[in-house]
C-alpha cells in the first residue's frame, strides 16, 4: 500500500463524536488514536445510520478500504500492510503481548457490559441511536442488548455472577496496568504502541462517555496514574491537532452538542 | 320478476291479475327479461318449483288459457316499461341468507335501490347492486328479487336480497403476476381468507419470488367499506428483500406497512411506512454506496393519477395514456426520517396505420427525485429511491415512469463508480472493466421510444397473436444532488442520452408474454452494460 505514502489522504469513517471525544464508540476510538500516534494525516467522516455494523470503523485510501471485520481489525490490517506499524519492536515481547490480550479481552468485555447492560443505556442511546428515527433506534437498541447478553453468556440465572466476574477481571486488569505503567508516559519502550492506542481508547471512553454512576468508571478512577496517563495523552494527541484533521458528517449533522470537561474535574459517586 | 304497480293510464288496476298469477308468470317473464335487461337478477329454481306445483294443481284447459292471458299481460307490461316511466316506490329492503355477514354491509351496497322512482330505475339499480355484491367476493351467489309491497300500500315494491355466503372461507392462489411496485414480474403464491368478521373483510397472505431476485412475504387486509368511506380500504404489511449485489453492491431489506387510502379508476392514494436497511455483505461496494449503508425510515404518501384510453394495455393500436406519480417522503415530524420528493410522468400515444393491423406507438417518460429539508442541496438522494434505467421490460407495456431502454441490461446505464479494489492486481486480471463498477442510478431520468407493431402476414402467426415490431429507444440518466445540479448544462444533458434501435417478435402465451428482440446499440457511454445482439424478455401476460 505504498499509495498511502504518495499523498493520497486517508479517510477514517467512524461513529459520531460526543462527550468531548472525537468519536464516542469504543471500537472506533482506538483506531482514531492509533492513526494519531502514527502522525498520519487523515480526514474523519461519520456514519450515523448503521449502529449494528461490524464493518465500522473503516479506513479508505483511494479505492482501497480496510474494514474492521477483516483480517483482525483495522489496526492489525494497517500493520500487516506495513502502512504504519508502531509495534515492530515490541511485538516480540511476551509481556506486551499478554498485556494487550488482557486489555482486548477483559477490558473490552467490561466496557461492552457496562455500556449495554450495566448502565441505564443513556450513553449507548446517544452514541448509536440519536440520529436514527425513534422506532428504528429502539428496535436496534433492544436487539443489541440481547446480542451482548448472548455474547457475554449472561442469562437470568447467572447475571449477578457474571457481573461480579466481569468487574473483578476489570479491577485486576486496572491494577496490573497501573503497576506496569508506574510513572511512565507509555506502557512499553517509552513510545506509543497499539497497546497504548487500545487502552487509551478504553480509558477515555470509560472516563468521559460512561455516566457518573458507572461502576467501571469508579474503578478506573481509583488509579490516579492511569487517569493522568489518559488525560495527558488526550491533551497531546487527541485534542491538540483536532483542528488540522477536517471532520465532516456523511449523513445529517450529529444532533449532540459536545460538552467539554476539564481534566481535574473528576468526581466519584 | 314479480312487481306490483298501479296502471293509472288505463284506469284498470292490473296488479290483482299480476299478483294472482305470480308463480306462473315466471317462464314467459324470463324470456322477456333476457331480451330487455342485461342484469341477471334471477335464480329461477325456487320459482320454477312453485310453477310446477301450481301447474299440477290446475286443470289443463284453464291452465293453457291462463298462460295465454298471462303472456299477453306480460307483453303489455313490458311494452309499457319500454315506452313510459312506470312509477314505483320501494317500501322495504329485506336481506336474507346472511349468517355471518353484517346487514350494514349489504345494505350499503343496495343503498341506491331505495331511491329508485320508476320500475326501470329499480331494475337498473338492482342489476348494479347485484354486481357490487358479487364483487365483494364473499358470496357464492346473490339474488335480488323485486316483490310487491304490502297490499294496503299500492305502488310499492319490496326488494328481497338473498345471499348465499361462501362455504369455504379459505382459498389459495398461485400465479405469475406483474406488480406495479416491482419493475418485473414475480411468481406468487397466496392464501385468502374471506369474510372473517362479517364486514366483507378479505385477509390474504402471500409469498412472492421475483425475477430480479426479489423475495417478499406479506399479509394484507382489504375492507370494502370502512365506516362509510366510499372507496375500499387496504392495509398491507410486508417484508421485502432485494438483492442488487451484482449491479450496485448492496442488498436491501424493507419491513413496511402500507395503507391504501383512495383507489378509483383514475386516482390512487396510498401511505407507506417502512424501515429499510441497506447492507453490503460482500464488502466491495463503491464509496457512494458505502456512505448510504445503514437504516432508514421512510414515511411516504404516494399519489397516482392515471388515464388510460388505449384500446389494449399489451398491444395498443389506438388511444393515449397518461400517468403521473408523485411521492412525498418524510411526513413524520421526526427530522431523521428520509425526506425526498419524487415525481414521474409518462405519456403514451398510439395510432393505427391500417395495413396489417399496424400501429405506431410513441412514449415519453421522465422522473426526478430530490431531497428536501435542512441542507438539501448538499445531501445525496436516497439510493433505492433513485431512477435506474435498463432491463428487458418492454417500454410499450410498462406504463408508469422511466424504466427501460431495450438493449441495456438491468441497472445498466447511468452514473457509475468503481468498486472497492481488492488486492493489487484486480484491474489487470478482470477483462470486463464494467463489472468493477457500481451503478448508482440518477436523480433525473428521461426515456422515449417509438414502436411500430404489425401483424406477420401468415395466418398461423396472426391467430396465435404473434406479431412483430420495430423500435427505437432513447434515454438519459443524470445526477442532480450533492451540488451536481450546478454542473448541469444542456450540452451535457444532450450528451448523456443513449440510443438503441431494433426489431423483434412478440409471442403472447397464457403464462407470460415473450419478446425476442435484436437490439442495436447506437450510442452508449463507457461503462454502460449494453450489448448489441439478441435478447429475450419476459413479462406478465396480463
Amino acid at each position: 500500500m505504498e499509495e498511502v505514502k504518495n499523498g493520497e489522504k486517508l479517510t477514517l469513517v467512524t461513529r459520531k463524536p460526543c462527550f468531548g471525544l472525537p468519536t464516542a464508540c469504543p471500537t472506533c476510538l482506538p483506531v482514531y488514536i492509533y492513526l494519531r500516534f502514527a502522525q498520519l494525516p487523515f480526514d474523519v467522516e461519520y456514519n450515523l445510520i448503521y449502529p449494528d455494523s461490524d464493518q465500522i470503523p473503516y479506513v479508505e485510501f483511494g479505492s482501497h478500504v480496510v474494514y474492521n471485520n477483516e483480517k483482525g481489525g483495522v489496526i492489525q490490517s494497517l500493520k500487516d500492510e506495513q502502512t504504519v506499524d508502531l509495534d515492530s519492536d515490541v511485538s516480540g515481547i511476551p509481556e506486551w503481548v499478554s498485556t494487550k490480550a488482557m486489555v482486548e479481552s477483559w477490558l473490552a468485555e467490561a466496557v461492552m457490559y457496562e455500556l449495554w447492560v450495566g448502565s441505564d443505556g443513556s450513553s449507548a442511546q446517544k452514541i448509536y441511536y440519536s440520529d436514527l428515527p425513534w422506532p428504528i433506534g429502539k428496535c436496534l437498541y433492544f436487539k443489541q442488548i440481547h446480542m451482548v447478553k448472548q455474547l457475554l453468556g449472561i442469562t437470568k440465572g447467572n447475571a449477578e455472577r457474571r457481573e461480579e466476574e466481569i468487574y473483578r477481571r476489570a479491577t485486576t486488569a486496572y491494577n496490573a496496568l497501573s503497576t506496569r505503567l508506574g510513572e511512565q508516559s507509555f506502557f512499553f519502550e517509552n513510545r506509543p504502541t497499539s497497546l497504548d492506542a487500545i487502552f487509551l481508547g478504553h480509558a477515555l471512553f470509560t472516563l468521559h462517555a460512561l455516566p457518573e454512576t458507572s461502576v467501571l468508571r469508579s474503578k478506573l478512577l481509583d488509579h490516579a496514574n492511569l487517569v493522568r496517563y489518559a488525560e495527558n495523552l488526550k491533551a497531546e494527541f487527541v485534542d491538540a491537532d483536532s483542528s488540522s484533521s477536517s471532520a465532516s458528517p456523511s449523513q445529517s449533522d450529529p444532533s449532540s452538542s459536545v460538552p467539554k470537561r476539564g481534566p481535574s474535574n473528576w468526581s466519584k459517586s | 320478476m314479480a312487481a306490483s304497480f298501479e296502471d293509472n293510464s288505463t284506469g284498470q288496476p292490473k296488479d290483482d291479475a299480476l299478483k294472482s298469477t305470480a308463480p306462473a308468470r315466471t317462464e314467459p317473464e324470463e324470456d322477456n327479461d333476457n331480451d330487455d335487461d342485461d342484469s341477471q337478477e334471477e335464480d329461477d329454481d325456487d320459482e320454477e318449483e312453485e310453477e310446477d306445483d301450481d301447474e299440477d294443481e290446475q286443470p289443463p284447459l284453464t291452465r293453457q288459457a291462463r298462460m295465454q292471458s298471462d303472456r299477453a299481460k306480460m307483453e303489455a307490461l313490458f311494452r309499457r316499461l319500454s315506452t313510459e316511466r312506470v312509477p314505483v316506490r320501494v317500501h322495504d329492503v329485506l336481506i336474507k341468507g346472511n349468517a355471518k355477514t353484517k346487514d350494514s354491509l349489504i345494505e350499503a351496497e343496495v343503498e341506491a335501490l331505495k331511491t329508485a322512482t320508476t320500475v326501470q330505475e329499480l331494475l337498473q339499480a338492482a342489476g348494479i347492486a347485484n354486481a357490487r355484491l358479487q364483487r365483494l367476493e364473499i358470496f357464492d351467489s346473490v339474488n335480488i328479487t323485486l316483490d310487491s309491497g304490502p297490499p294496503e300500500l299500492p305502488g310499492t315494491a319490496n326488494v328481497v336480497v338473498e345471499v348465499v355466503e361462501a362455504k369455504n372461507p379459505l382459498s389459495g392462489d398461485f400465479g405469475i403476476f406483474s406488480k406495479p411496485e416491482a419493475r418485473s414480474w414475480s411468481l406468487e403464491g397466496s392464501v385468502k381468507l374471506k369474510n372473517l368478521f362479517g364486514y366483507g373483510d378479505l385477509w390474504d397472505g402471500s409469498l412472492a419470488y421475483g425475477w430480479d431476485q426479489t423475495s417478499e412475504i406479506s399479509a394484507g387486509l382489504s375492507l370494502p367499506r370502512f365506516k362509510g368511506l366510499m372507496t375500499p380500504l387496504m392495509a398491507r404489511i410486508s417484508l421485502l428483500s432485494q438483492d442488487w449485489s451484482k449491479f450496485s453492491s448492496y442488498k436491501e431489506r424493507a419491513l413496511g406497512f402500507s395503507l391504501g387510502l383512495l383507489s378509483s379508476r383514475n386516482h390512487d392514494l396510498s401511505y407507506n411506512l417502512s424501515w429499510r436497511t441497506l447492507s453490503d455483505p460482500s464488502q466491495i461496494s463503491s464509496r457512494t454506496v458505502r456512505r448510504q449503508l445503514g437504516h432508514g425510515l421512510l414515511s411516504t404518501l404516494k399519489y397516482t393519477f392515471k388515464v388510460d384510453r388505449r384500446n389494449s394495455p399489451l398491444r395498443p393500436t389506438q388511444g393515449y395514456a397518461f400517468v403521473s406519480t408523485s411521492q412525498l417522503g418524510g411526513l413524520v415530524p421526526d427530522y431523521r426520517s428520509l425526506r425526498f420528493l419524487r415525481q414521474e410522468f409518462d405519456l403514451r400515444y398510439a395510432f393505427p396505420l391500417g395495413l396489417l393491423n399496424a400501429a405506431l406507438n410513441f412514449g415519453i417518460s421522465s422522473g426526478v427525485v430530490f431531497p428536501w429539508g435542512n441542507g438539501f442541496l448538499n445531501r445525496p438522494s436516497y439510493l433505492p429511491e433513485r431512477f435506474f434505467l435498463g432491463g428487458n421490460s418492454s417500454p410499450v407495456c410498462t406504463l408508469g415512469g422511466p424504466t427501460s431502454i431495450l438493449g441495456f441490461k438491468s441497472r445498466g446505464l447511468g452514473p457509475a463508480e468503481p468498486r472497492r479494489q481488492v488486492g493489487e492486481n484486480s484491474t489487470t486480471e478482470s477483462a470486463d472493466a464494467s463489472s468493477e463498477m457500481d451503478f448508482l442510478g440518477g436523480d433525473f431520468a428521461v426515456t422515449g421510444f417509438a414502436d411500430l407493431s404489425f401483424d406477420i402476414p401468415l395466418k398461423v402467426f396472426r391467430d396465435a397473436g404473434i406479431h412483430g415490431h420495430a423500435f427505437a429507444c432513447t434515454g438519459s440518466l443524470t445526477s442532480l444532488t450533492e451540488n451536481s445540479y450546478r454542473e448541469f448544462s444542456l450540452t451535457k444533458f444532450k450528451e448523456s442520452f443513449r440510443h438503441s434501435a431494433g426489431f423483434g417478435i412478440i409471442v403472447p402465451t397464457k403464462l407470460f408474454r415473450m419478446e425476442v428482440n435484436y437490439c442495436y446499440i447506437l450510442k452508449k457511454h463507457e461503462h454502460d452494460r449494453g450489448k448489441t445482439g439478441v435478447q429475450f424478455s419476459f413479462s406478465s401476460p396480463l
